[in-house]
């Protein structure tokens, strides 16, 4: 117990005495000659002027990406449709993507069967002629060997 | 939080411009360089750390100063030089607080009273306090300057010196106990 005692009255002493001297170097720092007090006054204005500076620089970039707290792009800066714009962008690419490809296929069946039926229309044996059922066992039998 | 307004870093820098060229000097023992050290910290952290609210810049400043020190040592290739005056100072003791103790009481006495009799040895005092402060190992005064100067506490002082909280209540203890002794050896006793 009178160890501890002994040790918070050295640590007391100590914060007192540093306290004193810490006083002590502000007034050495005041006193400080004036041509180095002018450069740091000129070097603190420098400062101030570059602070300015890089936060108009950082205003002029501000439509960058960035990154969320999950990770993700997004886009910082821009208004809240253009992020839903640049969202939805894609899904309506697709979409129409899809509608394309249908459309191709719907129309190369049709052409397929226009050509069917132009060939069978062309032909010398009338259309008629399948639905016979004569011509229909001549069609299956196959061809005698020479 | 707020983010600081030119007026604030403007403010800061004024109120820590000159204990800051200290600081550097104490470390460089170099006017010129000190000064170099202080303009360089201020860019970095008018460039780099403009966005942070007013109350970070004390901590943020000191780390930034710290930093720029060293790379004044990196680029003089001084530094192991400055390394040799790394000497530890003996242990505390009971005859160290009754310095201590002599000590504050001298100072007490002496930079208290503002009497024309006092004032050259007032003057007097506050060159021997600057060159004991400036005769301090490096770990020591640094920890010393953050802890009563810049009047951080211990884990903001641990942080700017990137070393544990028990080393800065280490070095602060030393540096006290050898600035007392110090101050004695100089005469400054009651």
């Amino acid at each position: 117990m009178n160890s501890s005692h002994y040790e918070s009255d050295t640590h007391a002493l100590e914060a007192r005495l540093a306290a004193r001297l810490a006083g002590s170097l502000t007034a050495v720092a005041q006193a400080v000659p004036h041509d180095i007090s002018e450069r740091l006054r000129v070097a603190r204005e420098q400062a101030v002027k570059r602070a300015g500076l890089a936060r108009e620089s950082a205003l002029v970039l501000a439509p960058a990406v960035g990154f969320s707290a999950a990770g993700a792009a997004v886009l910082v800066g821009f208004g809240a449709w253009r992020q839903r714009f640049a969202v939805a962008m894609p899904l309506v690419v697709l979409i129409a993507g899809l509608v394309a490809i249908g459309h191709f296929t719907a129309r190369e069946q049709v052409l397929t069967i226009a050509d069917i039926d132009a060939q069978l229309l062309s032909d010398t044996l009338p259309p008629s002629a399948y639905s016979d059922p004569g011509f229909a066992e001549f069609l299956r039998t196959p061809p005698p060997l020479q | 939080m707020p983010l600081a307004t030119d007026k604030e870093l403007s403010d800061f820098l004024k109120s820590v411009e000159k204990r800051a060229f200290k600081r550097a000097v104490y470390a460089v023992r170099n006017d010129d360089a000190a000064l170099d050290i202080v303009q360089d910290a201020m860019i970095r952290l008018a460039e780099k750390y403009a966005d942070r609210p007013a109350a970070e810049l004390p901590l943020v400043f000191q780390r930034i100063l710290s930093n720029a020190t060293m790379d004044w040592f990196r680029r003089e290739k001084v530094r192991g030089a400055v390394m040799q005056n790394l000497s530890e100072f003996s242990s505390g003791g009971e005859d160290d607080d009754f310095d201590l103790l002599e000590t504050l009481h001298a100072l007490e006495d002496t930079l208290g009273t503002e009497s024309a009799a006092d004032a050259v040895s007032r003057a007097q005092i506050l060159r021997i306090v600057d060159a004991a402060v400036s005769d301090l190992p490096a770990r020591q005064r640094e920890a010393f300057l953050l802890r009563y100067w810049e009047e951080f506490d211990v884990s903001e002082t641990a942080e700017v010196m990137g070393c544990s909280q028990g080393s800065v209540k280490t070095h602060c203890s030393r540096a006290v106990q050898a600035l007392a002794k110090a101050l004695k050896i100089k005469g400054i006793t009651p």
